[in-house]
């Protein structure tokens, strides 16, 4: 590892070495924009029209703007706020802290992500899909619980990995292969119940970044994406609270300022309910014989996020999370199970400000994962589970020589422990312990320059070095990343990007589901870092006197050391896991349109992908690799893949939203023979499949629309408080949408024996309106 | 809910637990709002294979049977192949035959269509060899070694504590695992006859407790006076392989998240299981 990094620092001096620090007339403007009540509003848009200049926001709600001298008009605008005006003289570098005052009537919210179409035209990042919240909040949602991962499954080249699972699959990338950060922790398993839900709050999620391609250099660690959650600030200004009350889970926060309006802090928390339900039944079936009670099961979420002005130049950020999935089950026979999983991490946070050219964030993180199982039947019982903990630190600068270059460098240092099985078992004679566990460290360093080379052409190349060890295991490597924008004219612009990344971290896995079970495992022994690069290329095109941006790409995505495992693999507490795996090389190819609106009474998007997906394992380790080493699509690979997402504000009180996928069936694996086994005594004859090529049958295509209706109730007079309802329909025209197929064997009622079989369908959701009642004083 | 037989030894995978709750979750969601259908799915024919299956026995008569794959879709149909010669090669070089003589076993009733002409006599560590031709040039050809013997050390039964008509008990076995991961074993309880429906069957290895006393148990689960036959059979891995692929093939068949397993044969040019048996049974009447 010593070696890598002593490349690296010899790599990132050539880096910086084109930074000529040209002279301009140029001065920067640069300030905050926070709410009334004081809370940062990261994605806020400053921009100064007349020159066709703008910028957003960032997470802490800092903007940086490069202008020339003189006298300009600056409006900062944000949904759900009243657009603010300033007119200044620039003379020198600038500060201007913005203030907006929240729109009095949650109906004049103008629908529209963060970034303009304008600033989506003119940056060099590609593969990028920014979503705040609030869009969020207003689309149809299962349950009619907001999720915001969900939400990004209606964006060009992002799977879904079945029915109203929240698991992400990005161009062709598995579900292991995206970096879920939430105020800069990482979360190794951001799913409730097997995926229906993501353990991200909507009430406390201020905005979500997915990177699907052009990866920007501070970021590494996964190939596919990365998914960058920030939690919103509370209120500076006043104590609230604000909630809702849905189908299954109700949720809470609380926010109030500290110390003068220098800082505050926000709680919020969520809790599903059917468990309330399943108990009360047990309870009116205690009595009836055989019954077997319904098993307990409920989720939490806690989130907590506070910061504090230190100084005009310093502030900290604290923010945590802690879920837990809770499962339980006693029989009356004495059987007992108790599951239970989850996620924890905290993260403080430091930012200052050097001066108008300088400034940097550093951060502390610890995350958590783990479950357990406890199983006792009589006398014999059993417990068992896994973990993965992290220990975290990073510092990120960003430092603007000139008004061309923008220069972001840092590091990063993971302690990781991987607590990858833990056995307990007893029993009357036999007490069985066993614990599988491993370290591993991981660090990064990186540099990129933002280059506006002139009005037409703008590079972003940056380098990143990353070394991870595990034992005796040492593994590292330089990660480019470069991209590039060239503005044909005003209104059109042409990208390219590349990025190659390693991933040092694996899921151990062989289902499509995301299983609270799964485990994560290092980089060691036979088990080498997955490897990817991307290509990518495309243009942005703003069309309809700007109402509309249409943006085309098309990527080539190869990868190296992917894994998956040997059929029957022993995957849990084997020390020898490393044996298990399998390598093989996948690639992804395919082509992204997207015409978006922004603005106005009506908009949305509508995204087409077109795209191909393929693995191969060729036959190792004594086994025919899968698939006898021919290559197969993987489940997720859709062929087409369409989403048209309306909203429309159809006047003060009410908002119509809806939305509409349609995908190409999933490729999955029918049996096409059948065998008879007796075994060694006869009896039943037992019926084994035998399976052709791995998902050589396609199922039926997939579509199904949603709506929604938000309906903003009466302000309460009192108390100053709003409320709104929200009306989801999901699947509104009732598709029976498959969800997977089986073979079936009819038997013949008289004589008990097999009569015939047949492809049975299954699928998950039908119709499923329900109702929400948010709000908020 | 079915009863829950498995206790400690085949450890059950955590995977598994969860898949469980999720399976239980999604049927709980789909059965009654008429979430299942029939459809008309066209699956590609694939050529027949040959099917062999042979248990060999020291002291006993070779059987086995022989068929092949038909359509997953097609009708079930007692299609009998009529043009199949077996050969077995002792370790010492001599062939029997086995002809094709349909029938049924009546101790373990089980039906075959091929017979040898006398007793095999084996030991642990005999390699036998099976060939299987037809007419049509179809091939399959295997080997198996017998497997040596692991003894039982006890088996026990315990009554719990319950009223008389709740009264129940369970069966615990032990043994001494030889020393070297790698053994396999096949863990049986037939109430009344061997013959009968298999109350307890699991297939535990020596992956975590090698060269231990390991003790297999059931749940309280037999009542007073239950003649009982425990049986603990010592595999190779090939054979310990195609009972778990088998078993995988057929949770494969309905589980929306398992993935699609080959049955891992034992024998080569077709499917099927050829393999030497070594176990230990005892009779006990639980009272």
């Amino acid at each position: 590892m010593r070696f890598y990094f002593s490349r690296a620092a010899l790599a990132l001096l050539l880096l910086l070495a084109p930074l000529s620090l040209l002279a301009q007339a140029q001065y920067l403007l640069r300030g905050t924009v926070r709410g009334t009540d004081g809370s940062a509003l990261p994605g806020a848009n400053v921009a100064v029209p007349a020159l066709g200049l703008g910028a957003a926001a960032n997470a802490d709600g800092r903007y940086e703007l490069s202008l020339p001298a003189g006298r300009h008009r600056v409006v900062c605008s944000f949904i759900g706020y009243k657009t603010v005006t300033e007119d200044l003289n620039l003379r020198a570098n600038q500060r201007l802290d913005l203030v907006l005052s929240a729109g009095t009537e949650l109906q004049e919210v103008v629908i529209e992500g963060s970034g303009t179409l304008e600033q989506k035209l003119q940056t060099t990042q590609m593969g990028v899909e920014r979503l705040s919240a609030r869009e969020a909040k207003l689309l149809p949602a299962l349950f009619g619980e907001v999720d915001i991962l969900k939400t990004l499954q209606l964006k060009p080249g992002v799977q879904n990995g079945g029915e109203g699972t929240s698991g992400l699959f990005v161009r062709g990338g598995s579900a292991d292969q995206n970096l879920f950060l939430v105020d800069d922790a990482v979360v190794y398993n951001p799913n409730h119940l097997f995926g229906l839900f993501s353990t991200f709050n909507s009430d406390v999620v201020q905005s979500v970044d997915l990177y699907k391609s052009g990866f920007p250099a501070q970021y590494g660690g996964r190939l596919s994406s990365v998914v960058d959650v920030k939690l919103r600030e509370g209120s500076r200004d006043s104590a609230g609270v604000s909630g809702g009350i849905g189908l299954i889970s109700s949720r809470l926060a609380v926010e109030t300022p500290i110390a003068k309006g220098k800082g505050s802090i926000l709680l919020a928390g969520r809790r599903t309910y059917f468990d309330v339900f399943t108990r009360q039944i047990n309870k009116l079936n205690e009595d009836t014989k055989d019954y077997n009670p319904i098993p307990d099961y409920y989720f939490y979420d806690l989130n907590l996020k506070a910061n504090y002005q230190l100084s005009d130049k310093d502030q900290v950020f604290l923010s945590g999370y802690f879920g837990n999935d809770v499962f339980g089950f006693n029989s009356t026979r004495g059987f007992n199970f108790d599951f239970n999983w989850g996620n924890r991490s905290a993260t403080a946070r430091w930012s200052h400000v050097f001066n108008p050219r300088l400034f940097t964030n550093s951060s502390a993180t610890w995350s958590y994962y783990t479950y357990n199982i406890a199983n006792k039947l009589d006398q014999f019982s059993f417990g068992l589970g896994s973990n993965i903990r992290d220990w975290n630190l990073r510092s990120d600068w960003e430092w603007r020589p000139n008004a061309k270059h923008v220069v972001r460098f840092g590091g990063s240092g993971t302690l990781h422990h991987f607590g990858v099985g833990r056995l307990q078992a007893n029993g009357g004679s036999f007490n069985i312990g066993q614990n599988v566990e491993y370290d591993g460290l991981e660090g990064g360093l990186y540099a990129a320059d933002n280059f506006t080379v002139n009005d037409k052409l703008a590079l972003d190349y940056g380098l990143r070095l990353t070394g991870f060890q595990s034992g005796s295991n040492e593994y590292g490597g330089l990660e480019p990343r470069a991209a590039a924008r060239y503005s044909l004219t005003p209104s059109l612009s042409l990208k390219a990007s590349y990025a190659l990344m390693y991933q040092y971290v694996h899921l151990v896995t062989n289902s499509g589901a995301s299983l609270p079970t799964d485990i994560w495992y290092p980089s060691r022994l036979s088990v080498k870092p997955q490897r990817s690069q991307q290509v990518s290329t495309g243009f942005s095109w703003l069309i309809g006197s700007g109402q509309f941006l249409l943006t085309d790409e098309v990527y080539y995505k190869w990868a190296q050391r992917q894994i998956d495992f040997r059929d029957g693999a022993q995957l849990f507490v084997n020390p020898e896991l490393d044996q298990e795996f399998l390598f093989g090389r996948g690639w992804a190819y395919g082509n992204e349109i997207y015409l978006e609106k922004k603005q106005g009474k009506t908009t949305g998007w509508l995204g087409y992908t077109l795209a191909w997906t393929k693995r191969e394992f060729e036959p190792q380790r004594g086994t025919n690799g899968i698939n006898g080493g021919r290559a197969f699509f993987p489940t997720y690979d859709r062929r087409h893949n369409l989403t048209l997402v309306v909203l429309h504000k159809l006047n003060k009180r009410v908002n119509l939203t809806s939305s509409f996928v349609y995908t190409s069936g999933n490729p999955t694996t029918l049996p096409t023979a059948r065998i008879g086994v007796q075994d060694v005594y006869g009896g039943e004859l037992q019926v084994v499949p035998i399976y052709p090529d791995r998902n050589s049958y396609r199922l039926p295509s997939y579509h199904r629309l949603d709506l929604g209706v938000v309906y903003k109730l009466r302000p309460w007079r009192r108390i100053g408080g709003e409320s709104d309802l929200t009306l989801s329909i999901y699947n509104a025209y009732n598709r029976r949408n498959p969800y997977f197929i089986y073979i079936d064997e009819v038997k013949n009622e008289e004589t008990g024996l097999p009569q015939s079989y047949r492809a049975r369908q299954v699928s998950l959701f039908p119709v499923i309106p329900s109702l929400t009642y948010n709000f908020k004083f | 809910m079915k009863p829950i037989r498995m206790i400690l030894a085949p450890l059950p995978a955590p995977r598994r637990a969860a898949l469980g709750l999720l399976l239980a979750v999604a049927a709980l969601l789909t059965t009654g709002c008429g979430l299942q259908k029939d459809v008309e799915v066209e699956l590609p024919a694939e050529p027949a294979q040959l099917v062999v299956e042979c248990y060999l026995e020291n002291g006993r008569v070779p059987e086995m049977t022989v068929s092949e794959t038909v359509p997953y879709l097609s009708a079930p149909a007692a299609t009998v192949l009529t043009d199949v010669t077996v050969t077995l090669t002792s370790p010492t070089g001599r062939v029997e035959t086995l002809t094709f003589r349909p029938g049924r076993n009546p101790v373990t009733r089980k039906l075959y269509t091929h017979r040898g002409q006398r007793i095999l006599r084996m030991q642990p560590g005999d390699t036998w060899q099976l060939t299987v031709k037809d007419t049509k040039g179809r091939v399959v050809t295997g080997a198996a070694t017998m497997p040596a013997a692991v003894p039982f050390d006890t088996v026990e039964w315990k009554f719990n504590d319950r009223p008389l008509d709740e009264r129940r008990a369970l069966v615990t076995a032990r043994f001494q695992d030889p020393p070297g991961v790698g053994d396999y074993y096949r863990f049986q309880i037939h109430r009344d006859s061997i013959s009968g429906a298999r109350e307890v069957d699991y297939t535990p290895d020596d992956r975590l407790l090698d060269g231990q006393l390991i003790t297999l148990g059931t749940s309280y689960e037999f009542e007073p006076d239950d003649t009982l036959f425990v049986t603990l059979y010592h595999l190779d891995r090939p054979y310990y392989r195609f009972l778990q692929s088998v078993d995988d093939a057929q949770s494969a068949n309905g589980n929306p998240f398992g993935q699609p397993a080959a049955v891992q044969s034992t024998v080569q040019g077709g499917i099927g299981v050829f393999t030497i048996l070594n176990y230990q049974r005892r009779q006990i009447i639980v009272r």
